[in-house]
């Protein structure tokens, strides 16, 4: 049936399980599809490797990708790089500088992206938004969105998430692009991002990113018990990662559970690296530096 | 028109509905009444004793009876599913029966009055008239109530007997013509009353219906349906509709809207003319009459169009779309529906998100069916609900695919996509589909003539495709893991991806069905609730008198609307399914529970579980030994075996045990069997090869005393017992053979005695081989007394709790099921890895494949300049906001330390370090936007519904009614003593509250009340602290602890813990002999209203006191004189003196101490000139 109708991707449940987060799917069927041509089994191993990225799986992408493969996969290979050393990401990007000043090869969308995440990762959101721009697919529409979003660019993002709409509305990314937008915009947009997650998880699975999305949506409404109870559901499924568990923090201190300086000192052990993280310390030690300025006119 | 079934037969002449059962009679016009059941289509039974056409036919309307008239002028009583019991003759005799039936018939012979023949006549229903119709062309009506007088015999029951009776039956002033209706120009076929009205319908070979209205003195013709193109056989008033059905021999059945009087409906027939109809006297079930059968119809569909959603039921009742709680059985009714339609609802799909819903309408022609797209009004009147204006389209179907979507199945059979505003978002071209269901977001069920296909909207793709033929109704589970395809006769259920886990049949028809929460499906038919479990398994559950349609179904209540759209909850059994159930899903605690709690006892349970294979399950109903006994074998039971067979006792029975004993080893009951039956031979061999000698040789001395010399002999070569073998030998004759045996072992002696015996002439003394061997079983290295080894399995289930009392023989028990995971766990694993990643190796595609299409699209249309950054949420809740908790959430600390100095004169933000981070974390969260990439940050606002995007505030977890509730955990320490601890939690209160944020003025003063109360315990605790802390030797030291004891009786504590304080107080004072003082605190405590005990003690003390009422020595306590207590020296503070406060907490302090810490809060300057505390906007206004 799928064979008879032009317009069918064949890799569809490849993407839609990376991009809802449910990355073993993603795996699992990138190695069950049977791709009709290569350029659809280059796209479906960029997908594969890309779920091992987020995986954190870096040394499957390394030591898969060889020096022959194709460029798209190499650029994969080059995130996967720039994630699993910190060491070594000046040289990375450096070297991605390089590149990215001579002219492009536009059609290697998937280069645009890695670019595009390695600078956002390195918060260098002007050349990530250059990258993107260069390209036209959904993705790099998205990333668009996320960069501006990141960026409290509300107001770009829902110009770019209007393209994406006009390309394909219904499209899983521009689904998720739009649940973004909602929850930056507040209001009445957070009901409807949240059943853009609830909806999906119906339809596809409940993943840790689209329990993730809906807890942000009630922690917006400050409905924090229910959000308390999406994020139990998705610790139960899995042991969690790092987002999640910040989340869960955030959600038990908007409860003011008492636990949670216990939480945040295991969370301390456990992902010193994370940004939230990075971010708590720098402020705590902003508050001690502040603190100092004050101090009693008299001492007893 | 719904034809619900159909009959071949001869010409149908008379039709008439049971009242209660699912049953028609027909009668013929070659002779023949048939009695069928439509709901079956089964013809029950047949009665042919009339020659010649029976024109009436009726069931009694209380009696198993039924009576028949035909043109050989005789009447016939029948006895339902008997033969006629009797036939009557004559008038005479009919008075005896005639009580009992109903016989319309008889009066057509006997009315007098028409001019020629009579073709109907009917009584009222409730009054004492007939109407007649003869082919005079009149109808006439006539008054039947002298018979009645006349005829009325004490304790008749008054609608049985219509006072018949006697022999001059019909005499001719007994019914009286009343009206005579003309207008007929033709013999006139039919005449009928309406059930309620004052009306008369007609049909005549004039093709014309005729209806009459008629009042006590006068009857008149009121309209004429013209439309019929041959004569009317017949004409009737719908039971309960404003309708006139009349059928014709133009082969035409038509429906006549009776005010209109105009045509609503034609059924045409090819080939028959009809004959007759009749009407059902409750359900709304029509049967007609043609040349070649019977029809049995209805003129509409009965079915509620319905939804469910979680507790809500939302079905169509009366043009009011009805909502029904099913928690609380609350029904009302949530909006009007717009008219206009004639046609009843026939589906519905529910939207939980946008509260709205899609009903659609069939129409007669498929092509003209429309659907509404309501929005339901959020509040509604019941009595008098809105009627909001719908979007009305035509299209066969429509069903929501998403929050925003839903699809419509329009008349070209093309699926269109539309959003809320009914406008169409897009064309999905689909396989041929002629009819649409719900299949969870963004899928569709599609069906076509032969099977149902699961469609995904967004990827425009089949994804699944069963086999089933005309599926009527879709039922999905909650979770939307299982479906139930219903159709006509048919049930499958499939799993989300639509792969069929079983099919059933049913011979009656599928109504409707739910699944309950446990996974099960129940159903309804016709006439049965039944339930399906996915593994196949089905049965019925209770039977039905009339159809219901299934809404939901939660433990044993299913709840259902009925014909008449009525909410109902009917009560189940659910114990067999759920037995079933249990049994499928193996959670055999719940199965034992069952089997020990419920009554399940019977012979088709252990029937199916035989089947089904648990015949260790079945063991525990069966009390009859003999089938325990094999169902005991079946599932390897020796144990309960053994105990059947002792107590069964035969011999085929130990047989059988034997064969199952050996092949588990079990040789103890092995040898039990074999001594039972008696069965030496291999009684002998089993001891032979469990090594069992001593009873080896005594099975030989049996054999001996048997005098079973092959036995013997055999068991004398197992023991290897030479000597016995040659004496068995000597002994039946074989000297030869003994010779030999004994020379070949070397038995020397015995071998001259033999060859001494052999007769030298006439025997020859047989040749020794030289070349014997030994033949000698080898030897048993160890008996085997106890039985094979067994394996340790896990005992099933139901070995463990078992209540058998036999236990004297280990368990052998295989379940078979224990050790085939780990391997397969393995292979699977490696399979994986390997196959996955072998692809790749050599992909050497060459770059050019990828075709550069947009090449430089991106930088064509010129430079791209990345946008600046906006402001953040964060930038805005500190320009929005005044208040610190605002700006610590904004992580503006700098500013929020400003503010808080400020406002409340903090100076060491120390304490507040970990409240401050505390309130930072639940500034943001964050969400994963695209895999791989840093996540996306949220804000979470407290005026997130109308902040828009300038305006936000960040929502703040921390409220007054948590720190009040926190304060209880305070009052609870300090109860305990525990004042450190306690001082402590107080002070996290206290410095909480400037981080509050609060909505009125009220709340301001309870936060400022709140502050009070920590200040006066943290005082008062650390005060009592240290006056623990402090020496007691002189008694300048005495007194001052005195002092301190009495300040703390001045701060203002909850009673009970005044109560411990002024105890103390009390106690120290009357130590020191300060008993004025005393009797103070004495009687402040009895106010309180202390326990009884206490309150005794205190009495006792102040009695003493107040013998003596002095003070022995002088302190600096006057309890008459107010003051403030110094929080820092703790010295009170008398009114007019100076004194500095903490502008937070409010505690006082010798001026001396003005710009230090304030020892309450650890935090503030004491005697800082501040703004205030401020928690809500309000303070700025």
């Amino acid at each position: 049936m799928a064979a008879q109708q032009g317009d069918v991707d064949e890799l569809f449940d490849v993407k839609n399980a990376y991009y809802i987060g449910s990355y073993q799917q993603c795996i699992n069927e990138a190695q069950k599809v049977k791709p009709s041509s290569p350029e659809k089994e280059i796209e479906r191993d960029m997908f594969l490797y890309r779920a091992y990225i987020a995986q954190r799986k870096y040394a499957v992408v390394l030591d898969d990708i060889k020096a022959n493969s194709p460029p798209e996969l190499q650029a994969v290979k080059m995130f996967a790089e720039y994630l699993s050393s910190e060491s070594k990401r000046d040289v990375i990007v450096a070297d991605l500088d390089k590149k990215m000043a001579k002219s492009v090869d536009a059609a290697n969308t998937t280069f645009l992206l890695m670019a595009a995440s390695i600078y956002h990762h390195e918060m260098n959101t002007d050349a990530a938004l250059r990258a993107l721009h260069q390209g036209e697919s959904l993705e790099c529409m998205a990333m668009t969105i996320q960069v501006l979003l990141s960026l409290d660019r509300v107001d770009l993002a829902r110009k770019e998430l209007k393209k994406m709409q006009e390309q394909d509305e219904d499209a899983t990314l521009t689904q998720l692009a739009t649940a973004w937008v909602n929850i930056a915009v507040g209001g009445e947009k957070l009901q409807d991002a949240y059943y853009i997650f609830q909806e999906m998880s119906d339809k596809y699975s409940s993943t840790l990113l689209l329990l993730n999305g809906q807890a942000a949506c009630y922690m917006a409404q400050n409905k924090w018990e229910e959000a308390e109870g999406v994020l139990q559901e998705a610790l139960d499924k899995v042991g969690g990662p790092q987002e999640l568990a910040f989340l869960v923090f955030v959600c038990l201190s908007g409860l003011c559970i008492y636990v949670t300086s216990r939480y945040l000192s295991q969370l301390k052990d456990a992902h010193r690296a994370h940004p939230f993280l990075k971010d708590y310390l720098a402020k705590e030690n902003e508050f001690d530096r502040l603190a100092m300025q004050y101090a009693p006119t008299a001492t007893a | 028109m719904l034809t619900k079934f159909e009959t071949k037969s001869a010409r149908v002449k008379g039709l008439s509905f049971h009242p209660k059962r699912p049953w028609v009679l027909a009668s013929l016009h070659n002779g023949v009444i048939q009695l069928w059941d439509y709901r079956m289509c089964t013809l029950i039974d047949k009665f042919d004793e009339h020659d010649g056409p029976v024109r009436g036919i009726d069931f009694h309307k209380q009696q198993p009876l039924f009576v028949s008239g035909g043109d050989d002028y005789k009447i016939k009583v029948g006895l339902l599913t008997m033969k006629i019991v009797k036939i009557y003759n004559n008038e005479n005799e009919w008075s005896a029966l005639i009580s009992y039936v109903s016989y319309f018939f008889l009066l057509c012979s006997v009315l007098t009055g028409h001019n020629h023949y009579v073709m109907c006549a009917q009584f009222h229903p409730s009054e004492d008239l007939v109407v007649s119709g003869s082919l005079d062309q009149t109808v006439r009506v006539w008054d039947i109530s002298g018979l009645r007088k006349k005829n009325l015999s004490p304790g008749a029951v008054e609608t049985e007997v219509r006072g018949i009776s006697g022999v001059d039956l019909f005499g001719a002033s007994d019914a009286v013509v009343k009206h005579v209706l003309e207008g007929h120009d033709r013999g006139v076929n039919w005449a009928a009353f309406h059930p309620t009205m004052p009306l008369i319908v007609s049909g005549a070979d004039d093709r014309q219906v005729k209806i009459w209205r008629m009042n006590e003195s006068k009857a008149w013709e009121l309209d004429t349906c013209r439309g019929h193109y041959n004569n009317v056989s017949c004409a009737i008033f719908h039971p309960r509709q404003e309708l006139i059905l009349s059928n014709s021999e133009d082969k035409s059945i038509r429906v006549w809207d009776m005010s209109k009087r105009t045509g609503v409906q034609t059924f045409r027939r090819d080939h028959d003319r009809f004959w007759v109809l009749g009407a059902h006297p409750n359900l709304n079930l029509f049967a007609a009459g043609h040349d070649s059968g019977m029809i049995v119809f209805k003129l509409e569909r009965e079915r509620p169009a319905y939804a469910v959603h979680g507790n809500m039921l939302y079905y169509v009742k009366d043009r009011f779309l009805r909502q029904l709680d099913f928690n609380s059985s609350k029904d009302t009714a949530v909006m009007q529906l717009r008219s206009g339609s004639k046609f009843p609802v026939f589906s519905m799909s529910y939207n939980p998100a946008e509260n709205a819903v899609l009903l659609c309408t069939r129409a007669t022609n498929l092509e003209n069916s429309t659907y509404d797209l309501y929005s339901i009004p959020k509040e509604s009147d019941s009595q008098n609900p809105d009627a909001p204006e719908g979007k009305r389209s035509s299209g066969l179907t429509a069903v929501w695919v998403a929050r925003n979507r839903f699809a419509v199945l329009d008349r070209m059979h093309s699926l269109l996509i539309k959003n809320l505003k009914n406008e169409i978002v897009k064309k999905v071209q689909v396989p041929s589909c002629e009819e649409i269901f719900y299949a969870g977001t963004g899928s569709l069920l599609l069906r076509d003539a032969d099977g149902v296909t699961l469609f995904d909207v967004q990827q425009k793709r089949s994804l699944a495709t069963v086999k089933i033929s005309k599926v009527k109704y879709v039922v999905w589970s909650a979770d939307t893991s299982h479906v139930a395809l219903l159709a006509k006769h048919a049930i499958m259920i499939c799993n989300r991806k639509l792969e069929s886990l079983c099919n059933i049949h049913e011979n009656i028809r599928v109504k409707s069905g739910a699944w309950d929460e446990s996974g099960v499906f129940i159903y309804t038919t016709s006439n049965h609730i039944k339930y399906a479990l996915t593994s196949g398994d089905h049965g019925i559950i209770r039977t039905l008198d009339l159809p219901i349609y299934v809404t939901r179904v939660r433990g044993n209540s299913v709840y259902c609307l009925d014909r008449e759209c009525r909410p109902r909850v009917l009560t189940i059994d659910p114990t067999e399914y759920r037995f079933k159930l249990a049994l499928v899903n193996r959670k055999y605690d719940e199965v034992l529970h069952m089997v020990r709690n419920a009554k399940l006892v019977g012979q088709s349970i252990i029937a199916y579980l035989q089947k089904k294979g648990y015949p260790e399950v079945a063991l525990h109903f069966v009390k009859d030994e003999k089938t325990r006994f094999s169902l005991a074998l079946e599932c390897g039971n020796i144990e309960v075996a053994l105990e059947a067979a002792k107590a069964l006792d035969e011999r085929s029975c130990w047989e059988r045990l034997g064969e199952a004993a050996l092949l588990q080893g079990h040789h103890q009951v092995v040898e039990m069997c074999y001594q039972r039956t008696k069965n030496f031979d291999k009684l002998t061999f089993l001891y032979l090869i469990t090594g069992n000698l001593a009873k080896l040789r005594k099975m030989m001395k049996i054999a001996e005393i048997r005098k079973d010399m092959s036995g013997h002999y055999q068991a004398a070569l197992y023991l290897g017992d030479v000597s016995e073998r040659v004496r068995i030998l000597k002994n039946c004759g074989q000297k030869s053979l003994a010779y030999l045996t004994a020379a070949t072992h070397g038995l020397d002696e015995e071998a001259e005695a033999l060859k001494e015996t052999f007769d030298p002439e006439k025997e020859t003394v047989p040749e020794v081989d030289p070349n014997a061997q030994l033949l000698q079983p080898p030897p048993p290295i160890n008996p085997l007394d106890t039985n094979w080894p067994l394996l340790t399995v896990s005992k099933g289930f139901f070995e463990g709790p078992k209540n058998i009392k036999c236990v004297s023989f280990p368990l052998f028990f295989t379940d078979g099921f224990v050790d085939a995971p780990e391997g397969l766990g393995e292979e699977g694993l490696g399979k994986e890895e390997g196959g996955g990643w072998d692809v790749e190796e050599d992909l050497d595609l060459p770059p050019e494949l990828d075709v550069p299409v947009g090449a430089g699209g991106g930088t064509e249309d010129g430079f791209f300049v990345p946008p600046t950054k906006g402001t953040s949420p964060t930038q805005m809740w500190c320009n929005n906001s005044q208040l610190p908790v605002d700006h610590i959430l904004a992580g503006s600390f700098e500013t929020a330390m400003r503010l808080l100095h400020d406002q409340v004169g903090v100076v060491d933000f120390g304490p507040y370090k970990s409240l401050f981070m505390q309130t930072l974390s639940r500034g943001r969260t964050s969400y994963l936007g695209l895999p791989s990439l840093p996540c996306l940050r949220g804000h979470p606002q407290r005026n997130w519904k109308d902040c828009g995007a300038k305006q936000g505030l960040p929502a703040v977890g921390l409220r007054l009614s948590d720190l009040i509730s926190r304060l209880q955990q305070c009052y609870q320490l300090t109860t305990a003593g525990r004042f450190e601890d306690a001082v402590e939690r107080f002070r996290v209160i206290l410095l909480s509250v400037p981080l509050l944020v609060v909505d009125n003025k009220q709340e301001i003063a309870e936060a400022q009340q709140l502050i009070t109360i920590c200040r006066e315990y943290i005082v008062g605790l650390t005060m009592e602290t240290e006056r623990k802390k402090l020496p007691k030797d002189t008694l300048e030291q005495q007194k001052r602890l005195c002092e301190m004891a009495a300040y703390f009786t001045h701060c203002n504590l909850q009673p009970v813990h005044m109560v411990l304080v002024l105890r103390t107080a009390l106690n120290l004072f009357f130590k020191l002999r300060n008993f004025k003082t005393a009797a103070g605190f004495a009687r402040r405590l009895l106010e309180l209203g202390p326990k009884p005990d206490v309150a005794q003690q205190t009495r006792k003390i102040l009695a003493a006191c107040e013998k003596n009422l002095t003070d022995a020595h002088q302190l600096n306590y006057d309890p008459h004189n107010p003051f403030d207590l110094c929080a820092a020296s703790y010295v009170p503070l008398y009114r007019g003196r100076p004194v500095e406060k903490c502008p937070l907490s409010g505690a006082c302090y010798c001026p001396p101490y003005k710009g230090q810490i304030c020892r309450v809060t650890q935090a503030t300057e004491i005697g800082k000139d501040v703004i205030g505390l401020r928690v809500s906007p309000l303070q700025f206004r």
